[in-house]
């Protein structure tokens, strides 16, 4: 048995957390049926946190650079995340935005 | 009600389900090409942020749940503890409880297992299309629904495991200075727009990001909870001060 270096062990164990994040989210309500009830004002926070959690995931990288807040227009990441935003609000497609964000965060990356 | 699954007997409703799975399929096809770029772009991700291939394809094929595996990859790279990013996919999975609130009833006839396992796949795909399938209005009468159920379910896995296996084993092939890893930002931000659902969610995340910008230098990635909890805090007061437009 070759041995796990610490690495891979934490590899594993968040693998393993996250697998079990999905079935609770997933499978609670369907394995308790009738039993659970869920309040009217519970649901419509619930309604609020995943938006909520993406936006503080997202901010710091687009934010951020080398651990410093960098709100200008020489931030490649945010002028891309800026671009990626307002060409999904306009065509609503996913893929194409990628690309767009890819694009102008190159372009800006390859300019500064 | 009856306390436990009619005989294989019934053929009639076999036919039901084989004719309503291929509706399904019919029915998502259009969202196929947008799965699979969505699972090319995870799959880069995951193999970006320093895991190997077998901790990849088992992140991708166990987890299957884009949006918190890209949120947990972030986090991995600067070594957040587990408990943090457990918590912080729970919340980013918290969307799948409104959708299992809508959907399980209509499989509550289910043994556990049958359950848990429908559970498993219910999707934001599923929740694109099932409900409007079969609204509530249908919940006394089961025909079908399995079938369509599973046509969503086993489209959707596949044509999302199918890219995310691809970008797995293309990433290393992707030069490091082209920071493909981007990618997961941008897409996270086009899951995180149309659950912008109304301006009091909009007040959340405005107020999510500027929370967790501000408050990034604190350990374990606490800036990262406190700004859900903000978020979420003011998404419900604005919903308090101005209740006729939620």
């Amino acid at each position: 048995m070759p041995e796990l270096s610490q690495e891979a062990i934490y590899v594993w164990l968040t693998i393993g957390l996250l697998l079990m994040a999905t079935v609770i989210s997933r499978s609670a309500l369907f394995l308790m049926g009738r039993s659970l009830k869920i309040s009217p004002t519970l649901m419509h926070a619930l309604r609020y946190a995943p938006a909520a959690a993406l936006s503080a995931i997202v901010a710091p990288d687009l934010f951020m650079q080398a651990g410093q807040t960098d709100v200008s227009l020489v931030n490649p990441k945010l002028v891309a995340g800026i671009a990626a935003s307002l060409f999904f609000l306009w065509t609503r497609h996913m893929l194409s935005t990628i690309v767009v964000g890819m694009l102008v965060f190159s372009m800006m990356r390859a300019a500064i | 009600m009856t306390p436990s699954q009619p005989p294989a007997a019934a053929t009639g409703t076999d036919a039901i389900d084989r004719q309503t799975y291929l509706e399904a399929v019919r029915a998502s096809a259009g969202t196929w090409p947008g799965i699979v770029a969505w699972g090319l772009v995870s799959g880069m991700a995951i193999v970006k942020a320093g895991l190997t291939i077998w901790q990849a394809l088992a992140m991708t094929l166990l987890v299957f749940a884009g949006s918190a595996q890209l949120s947990a990859l972030p986090l991995m790279m600067s070594h957040t503890p587990v408990l943090v990013i457990f918590a912080t996919a729970l919340v980013v999975n918290l969307r799948f409880v409104i959708f299992s609130a809508a959907i399980s009833p209509h499989f509550s006839h289910l043994p556990w297992r049958g359950r848990l396992w429908h559970g498993y796949f219910c999707s934001d795909m599923m929740m694109a299309f099932f409900p409007q399938r079969f609204p509530f209005s249908t919940l006394g009468n089961h025909a079908g629904k399995k079938g369509f159920y599973w046509g969503i379910a086993t489209s959707n896995w596949v044509a999302w495991q199918g890219g995310a296996v691809a970008g797995i084993l293309l990433a290393n092939r992707i030069p490091e200075s082209w920071q493909v890893g981007f990618a997961g930002t941008l897409a996270l931000l086009a899951v995180m727009i149309p659950l912008t659902i109304n301006r009091a969610a909009l007040a959340g995340v405005l107020v999510a990001g500027a929370v967790a910008v501000a408050a990034a230098g604190l350990p374990f990635r606490m800036g990262l909870l406190l700004a859900v909890i903000c978020g979420m805090a003011v998404a419900m007061l604005f919903d308090h001060w101005e209740p006729d437009h939620a």
